[in-house]
Order: C-alpha cells, then sequence, then structure tokens
C-alpha cells in the first residue's frame, strides 16, 4: 500500500506531492498510459490567473458606470438614476457608482476598467436560456461543453486546481466538459469525513483502486492528492496580507480562498465565483447607503477591493479577473421603480495587466432609436472581450477554439504579457 | 497488478442484470431474481402494473403535490397551500423520485422513467413548469415509459411544460420560435444531419401549439399556425389550413418517432445507459431494427437488449452516475424509509444535488450525461465517499431505518475470527464477492491489522469504527462500476 505524503507535515512542491501520488497509485500501469492519459501535473503555465465573477439574476451596468452624459439616461430612470455630482471617478462621459468607492483606488491606478455596451450576440432576456448561452458561448452551434472548459482543454489542463469553481461543490456549467475541474464549496470544507492519521482513508482509498480502470484511477488519483493539498493549506490556516479585509459575505469567502489558492501555487489558471441576487425588478434605490443596488454595488466593490489588496501588486500582476451577467436591464426604470430584464451590459476588468480607469467599448446611446426594444445595443461581444483577455494575459493564442467564429476584439483592455 | 473492470465485479450474470436492469441489488431483490430466473424476473418488470409496491406508494403518498395536474398546482395556489410560482410541487416531485427508484419494487419502469425525463429533458426545479412539472412526469414520462416512444414524444409535443421549457409556446406565425423544432430534431429523435431547413419547417409546423394563460394548460391556436408546405427530414405535408396545423404537427412526430436516425439514436442510448459508454454497434443495430419493427414498441427492445450476448459480456463495462451511486448505496445496504414523514427522502435528494445529479435537475435540454467520463470529478467523488459513510452509519441522513446491529446484518450473527474474514463477509453481503488479496490487506491496514490478525468482540471495528468499512467498500471500484 501506498500514502500520499499528507501526513508528513513537511513543505512539499506541488508537483512533488502529485508525482508522489501518481507513483503509488499508478504503479501498475504501462509508462505510456500514464504518459498519454494520466499524467496530471499540467504544462508550466506562464499566463495570468483567470478569474471569472458571474453576477447572477442580470446586472444592471448603467447603474454601476454610468452614462452620465447620455441625457436620454436620467431621462429613462427619473427615480433612481445616480446624478452626475455623486459620481466618482469619472470622465467626460461616464463616472462610476459612489457604491464602488472601495474600488476607487484600483480605478485611479489603471488596475481596474470598465466595457461598455457588451453582451451576447443576440438578444435572450430568459434567466435560464441567457445563462445557458452565456457560458455556453457557441451560439448556432452543437457545442455543449462550457467555454472556460474548451479554454482549459486548449491550455492542456491536467490537474485538479488547474480549474475551480469556488463557492459550490458543483463545477460551474461553463467549466462542463471534458478538461478537469475541482468545485469547492471552500478550501477548509473539501475534507474526507473520518480521515484520522489512526484511520487513513485517502490513503486507503488509492490503495483499493491500484490497477483500476484508467478513467477511475485517475480520478482517485487527483481527488487524493487535492484532499492532501486542501489538507496541508487548512493546517496552515490563512491570514489575509496587506490587512486585506473580506466583507464575511459569500463572495468575500470565495474570493479569499481564490486568493489563498493563488498564493499556495497550487497550479490555478482559472477560478470561478459567483455572486447573485441582481434581479432587480423592483425598488432599486436611489445611490446612498440602505438602498438595494448601492449595498449590493458596495459589497461587490468590497469583496474585489479585498481581493486586490490581499494580492499585492506583485500577485494582481499575475491575476485578471472579469465580470459576466446573463444580460443587462432594460434602460427604463419600471412602475416598480426597478428595472426588467434587458440587453446590453458593463463588464468590470481587474488585475495588474489591465488598462484600466477608464470605460472601454463602443458607446451606442440611449436615444430612442438606437435601443433594442428598450434596451441598451450591444456594440461588442462579450466573447470578444474575454478573447481578448485570453490572448493578451493567458496564452490561448487560437481564441476561435475557445468561442467558434469569435475574433478577439482590439480595444486595448490589456498590456500583453 | 493487472486488474480489469470485471476483476472487480461478482461473474453471476443475475447480479449483472440486477446492477444495470435497476437501482442496484437489494438483499430481497437478490433472493427474488434467484428464485424467478432471469427471464421471468425481466418479464415481470416488463409489465409494471402487476407488481405491487406498497412501500414507494406510501412514500409518494406523503408527497401529494408531485402528483398535481397544472389545474390542481393552480388550485392549491388559490387555496393558499403555497404561493403563486411556487416550487414546491417540483421539489417534491424530486424527492418523489428519489423515494421510488431506492424502495419501488417496479425498478426497470423507474430506471426507464429516469432514462426517458432525460431524453426528453424539462428540467425540475425550473421557474418557468412551476405548476406543469408535476404534471409532465404523470401524464406524459410514467405513462409511456415502457410503452410507444411515438406516443410520448407526441404527449410531449403538446404539454405545457415541454411548450414552456423550448419556447413553442410563444412561437407565433410572423415569428416562429426555432427552439423546440431545432432540440426535437437534434435531441428527442433523428440526432445530428438535420438542416437549417428542416429546423424552420419544423418551426413553422409547431407554431399555434401554445399554451393558454388563463389555465395554463396547452391550447391550439389555430389564428397564430404558419400554413403552407413543409418538408422535414422527408417528411412532407401541405399544411394548407391553419386548423389542420396540429394534426400536421404530430404526424410529423410519428414520423421522426419512425425516421431510421430516431431508431438508432434510441437504440444506441439505450446500449449507453444498459451495456457500455461505447456500446457494440451491432448490437444498436440490432435494436434499431427491433424499434422499428415493433412501431417505437419500447419493451421489445429492452427484452432484446436485455438478453443480448453484448449485454452479457459487458460486466463492468459501465460506472454508477453520482444518482445511481447514491440511490445504489441505500438499496445495497438494505435501510428501510422512515416510518413517516419524508426528511430522509429530502435529505438523499439533496446529497444527490450535492453530487451533481439531483434527479431531472440538469437545465440544458440534452440531460444527464450518461458515460463515467462526464462524472469524473474529484468535488463529486468526494461528497459521494462522504455520503457512503453518512448513510451507512445513519449520521446524514438519520431516520432511516437500520438493523439493530450493522456488524450482524453485514457480517453475520458470528462474529468473523480474522479481519480478512470480516473484510470477505461485508464484501460478500454488500458487493456479492471478496476483494482481491491486496484489497482485503489494505481494507485490514485501515484498521492497523493484517488479513490474518484476529478480530475480538472488543475490537473497535466490531464496534464503533465498523461503519468505516462497509463504506470503504462503496467507496471502491467494486461498487462504483455497475
Amino acid at each position: 500500500m501506498t500514502t500520499t505524503t499528507e501526513n508528513c507535515g513537511c513543505p512539499v512542491s506541488r508537483r512533488k506531492l502529485l508525482a508522489a501520488g501518481a507513483a503509488g497509485v499508478f504503479a501498475g500501469l504501462a509508462g505510456e498510459q500514464l504518459s498519454t492519459q494520466l499524467a496530471f501535473a499540467s504544462p508550466a503555465y506562464a499566463g495570468d490567473v483567470f478569474v471569472l465573477l458571474s453576477l447572477r439574476g442580470g446586472f444592471d451596468g448603467l447603474s454601476a458606470v454610468v452614462p452620465a452624459g447620455d441625457a436620454a439616461y436620467y431621462a429613462a430612470r427619473p427615480g433612481i438614476a445616480v446624478p452626475k455630482r455623486q459620481l466618482i471617478g469619472g470622465d467626460a462621459y461616464f463616472g462610476l457608482n459612489p457604491a464602488l468607492a472601495p474600488l476607487l483606488p484600483y480605478w485611479k491606478a489603471g488596475t481596474l476598467g470598465a466595457v461598455q455596451a457588451v453582451g451576447q450576440p443576440a438578444p435572450n432576456r430568459s434567466h435560464f436560456s441567457a445563462m445557458e448561452e452565456l457560458e455556453r458561448a457557441a451560439p448556432g452551434t452543437s457545442i455543449r461543453t462550457g467555454w472556460l472548459d474548451r479554454m482549459m482543454g486548449g491550455l492542456g489542463a491536467a490537474g485538479a486546481f488547474d480549474a475551480v469553481s469556488m463557492g459550490s461543490s458543483m463545477p460551474a456549467r461553463v467549466l462542463a466538459g471534458p478538461a478537469p475541474d475541482l468545485g469547492l464549496h471552500a478550501v477548509d470544507s473539501f475534507v474526507l469525513n473520518g480521515e484520522d492519521k489512526n484511520r487513513p482513508m485517502a490513503a486507503t482509498m488509492a490503495a483499493l483502486y491500484a490497477g483500476a480502470p484508467p478513467a477511475l484511477a485517475a480520478t482517485t488519483a487527483m481527488t487524493t492528492s487535492a484532499l492532501a493539498t486542501t489538507a496541508k493549506l487548512k493546517a496552515a490556516g490563512y491570514t489575509p496580507a496587506n490587512g486585506a479585509a473580506y466583507p464575511d459575505t459569500e463572495l468575500g469567502k470565495a474570493l479569499k480562498d481564490v486568493a489563498r489558492l493563488i498564493k499556495a501555487d497550487v497550479g490555478l489558471t482559472s477560478a470561478c465565483v459567483d455572486s447573485g441576487d441582481w434581479d432587480m425588478h423592483e425598488n432599486l434605490g436611489t445611490a446612498v447607503p440602505g438602498k438595494r443596488m448601492y449595498d449590493h454595488l458596495n459589497a461587490l466593490a468590497s469583496a474585489l477591493a479585498a481581493f486586490a489588496r490581499d494580492l499585492g501588486p506583485a500577485g494582481l500582476g499575475r491575476v485578471t479577473l472579469v465580470t459576466i451577467s446573463e444580460f443587462g436591464r432594460r434602460v427604463a426604470q419600471n412602475g416598480s421603480g426597478g428595472l426588467d430584464h434587458g440587453y446590453g451590459n458593463a463588464m468590470l476588468v481587474l488585475g495588474g495587466g489591465v488598462r484600466g480607469g477608464k470605460v472601454h467599448g463602443k458607446w451606442p446611446g440611449l436615444a430612442a432609436n438606437r435601443l433594442v426594444d428598450g434596451d441598451l445595443a450591444v456594440t461588442t461581444d462579450y466573447r470578444a472581450v474575454i478573447g481578448e483577455i485570453l490572448r493578451g494575459r493567458c496564452g490561448v493564442t487560437d481564441v476561435s477554439k475557445v468561442f467558434p467564429g469569435v475574433r478577439p476584439s482590439t480595444l486595448g483592455l490589456v498590456k500583453t504579457r | 497488478m493487472d486488474v480489469t473492470a470485471t476483476d472487480f465485479l461478482p461473474a453471476d450474470p443475475l447480479l449483472h442484470l440486477l446492477r444495470r436492469a435497476t437501482y442496484g441489488p437489494t438483499p430481497a431483490s437478490t433472493a427474488e431474481i434467484r428464485r424467478l430466473g432471469a427471464g421471468a424476473w425481466l418479464e415481470r418488470q416488463l409489465k409494471p402494473a402487476s407488481i405491487a409496491d406498497p412501500v414507494a406508494d406510501d412514500l409518494v403518498a406523503r408527497l401529494p403535490l408531485s402528483r398535481l395536474s397544472v389545474g390542481s398546482v393552480r388550485s392549491k395556489v388559490r387555496a393558499g397551500a403555497f404561493k403563486m410560482y411556487g416550487w414546491e410541487p417540483m421539489f417534491e416531485l424530486g424527492y418523489a423520485a428519489v423515494a421510488r427508484a431506492v424502495w419501488s419494487e417496479r425498478q426497470l419502469l423507474e430506471v426507464m422513467v429516469d432514462f426517458w425525463s432525460n431524453h426528453l429533458n424539462v428540467a425540475n426545479p425550473s421557474g418557468d413548469v412551476w405548476d406543469s412539472r408535476p404534471d409532465y412526469d404523470r401524464s406524459v414520462i410514467r405513462p409511456y415509459a415502457l410503452g410507444r416512444f411515438a406516443d410520448m414524444l407526441k404527449a410531449s409535443a403538446r404539454h405545457p411544460a415541454m411548450l414552456t421549457y423550448l419556447d413553442n409556446r410563444f412561437s407565433t406565425r410572423a415569428a416562429p420560435n426555432e427552439n423546440y423544432g431545432r432540440e426535437l430534431l437534434e435531441l428527442h429523435t433523428v440526432g445530428l444531419g438535420y438542416t437549417e431547413a428542416d429546423v424552420k419547417g419544423a418551426a413553422r409546423l409547431f407554431t399555434g401549439m401554445t399554451v393558454s394563460w388563463d389555465t395554463g394548460r396547452y391550447r391550439y391556436d389555430a389564428g397564430r399556425h404558419a400554413t403552407g408546405a413543409v418538408k422535414v427530414m422527408g417528411f412532407r405535408h401541405a399544411n394548407t389550413t391553419a386548423s389542420g396545423g396540429q394534426s400536421a404537427a404530430m404526424a410529423l412526430l410519428e414520423h421522426l418517432a419512425l425516421h431510421p436516425a430516431t431508431a438508432k439514436r434510441i437504440a444506441r442510448k439505450l446500449c449507453v445507459r444498459f451495456v457500455a459508454d461505447e456500446p457494440p454497434a451491432t448490437l444498436v443495430t440490432r435494436l434499431a431494427k427491433v424499434y422499428l419493427d415493433n412501431r417505437t414498441a419500447i419493451a421489445p427492445v429492452l427484452r432484446a437488449l436485455f438478453t443480448s450476448p453484448e449485454f452479457a459480456a459487458s460486466v463492468g463495462a459501465k460506472t454508477r452516475t453520482p444518482y445511481e451511486d447514491i440511490v445504489a448505496t441505500v438499496r445495497t445496504l438494505g435501510y428501510a424509509p422512515e416510518k413517516s414523514g419524508t426528511k430522509a427522502l429530502q435529505a438523499l435528494y439533496w446529497i444527490t444535488e450535492a453530487a451533481g445529479q439531483a434527479p431531472m435537475a440538469w437545465t440544458p435540454p440534452n440531460g444527464y450525461p450518461d458515460v463515467a467520463s462526464a462524472w469524473a470529478s474529484p468535488s463529486g467523488q468526494v461528497t459521494r465517499w462522504n455520503a457512503h459513510l453518512n448513510i451507512t452509519a445513519g449520521w446524514w441522513p438519520n431516520t432511516l431505518q437500520r438493523p439493530e446491529s450493522i456488524v450482524k446484518a453485514f457480517a453475520g450473527d458470528t462474529l468473523p475470527a480474522t479481519y480478512g474474514a470480516l473484510v470477505d463477509a461485508v464484501a460478500t453481503r454488500l458487493l456479492g464477492r471478496t476483494p482481491a488479496a491486496e484489497h482485503t490487506t489494505a481494507l485490514a491496514a485501515f484498521y492497523g491489522k493484517k488479513p490474518a490478525s484476529p478480530l475480538k468482540a472488543s475490537d473497535a471495528a466490531a464496534g464503533w469504527a465498523f461503519p468505516y468499512l462497509p463504506a470503504l467498500l462503496l467507496n471502491s471500484p467494486y461498487f462504483a462500476l455497475r
């Protein structure tokens, strides 16, 4: 029986740890199989850690990145538009919601930027099917994998921690497909019940899967090594750096664990985190504390600011985080002081390689004849925006393998790595 | 060390049949199939109405919302039982699915209900079908699960749940919505190989089939039907009158159900479920012919499948999906449901959800994947391993009826003399075979012992630490393989 190194208490690099697990579990397999199917120490990845933050429910980009220079914005939202005098960090045309103040230092430093009027190639105002399409990202094809899975596959992902979705034990839909990924409710809760130095469950499982069919053996090897990694991380504990204080929210906890994995150098290439409750059909509120949109944006900004602060300039230099949402919201407020499902939206982009401090994209305007069924038009496909980042920062050379038929945008959103 | 999948499973063909045609052997089903023999057992399962099912009936009766028609859901709302758009009926349907999968005697029916629920997927729960999804199960899937596929397909096309889920209710003469037309061809019937013109033709023919906003029930609105000749996958119809649109649409569905490409797809899909992730082409071809010869009747196809040499030769070629794993765990342990209430059913449902496969809950229209590679995830594996221990030890759910002594129930009334004998006894009871020597050694080593070490009644392994042994066996490839 072979055990992995989880109980030795010694500092071991990820590669060595994995190698030790692999040697035991795969001892009975031919070397050829091992290299073609089961190698799970991924080729060295030199790009940014790509963090995908999904704003579920339909994010209102117009409340976050406010088109203050467009009179139609104020006309359409008499009760909930953010007055010009309250906006922060703005330029001649756009300003940020004051709830985003925790992020202002990053906006000013140029590590936070925004893109306006982005979205899916066709309007889709159903949460369910819009989210499906957003994560499949291949309309008009029969592809059923998620786009992040295709990206990970293209990068040769093979390790358990290469692609992680944090906050849910089930991997995100965007990761659906053949490339390996790990869904973690939290780093500290990824444990085997009953594991104990006197009852070595993981080691016993490794022995029971010795010689099992390759697919089963490979998963088990990944599981036992991932358990060993999280056990080490848990034992070491975690204190965010630079005095970063994460808010006690689901998003705050998830981003803290993502920062923890980034710093632990476990091989993280991409991470998915969720932020929910953006479906504000009523009482969205004015831009003051205690109002729905303000508080929500502020909680988002606090979590992102803590993440950036925790990583520090060096850490942030190898991370790009983008926000996406299934659709934007209608330009005009409804009778309940809220906003119904719309189309075009804004994305936020945070990272050391970002050319931020400004709003990218082509603004179509909010005049009635520029709207699509009452909604902000889309001038840039969200896939093209992500494609630009993947090419510039993540070493993806052929974006069309991730997003069929899509060419990366040329917004100048990121510095090429 | 040269072990293959077949080395993990008992060779007994009766156990092979139980692992595939049911959600897993129980002590009772094993005794039954030994008594009846494979042929009589299968014939009985193919006539589910003839099988008394008191335990599952009692459990489903505790979940009355799971069986409501659209009209009944709405009148419950009016009576204040739950709110408009409430998900209570859909959750009860999910709990009922788990209850039937674990405890119904009509196992093959339940396996096929799951198969068709995925083939003609309407995600449960999901918001837009809050009032119609239980009825879809009751009136579309269950009545035809062992009947004619053409009948089920036609029932699905006219059901508010499918009309809503794939948007056909919004389709109009002026703006046909192609969502249903496309998935009908690609997923429900012929598969890839259709053209865009086929999709457009199908979408036009289905215009007018919608849902009443007043009642939530199916309605044919001739005023929304696009007339004019259509051609779809070899089907031609003049489609001259708006009032004739519905019957033209039904004729197309009959045509598609009987299309050779559909026959092959359904035959292959059944083989993937019951035989192998990469099924033998010869068997698929033979079953497609049986399907067509029997005008889409499914029972003859299943009979041919389970009696085929390819099936017999497929031991070890399937891996349990997360849902099958959790259900089979309770069945293998032989635990009985709680005497009243639904707490354990709910707990089991949420365990399957955490493991990634709550029944009917796959959101895209293609249904849950049915091959091992799709489920090879470390997080799913850890969830399942934790569930094995929690269920076995009675920690969660904590209300199932368990034997007074699981040591006696699994290892026999007389305590085995050695650790090796303990492993062999428990494995034989739960898995139908003893493990390979190196695995018995590993399991004894878990307790810090060797197989030959004497086992005393006062040892932890025969007392508080015993549940780890069945759990480890359920974690192993001996159980993971189906």
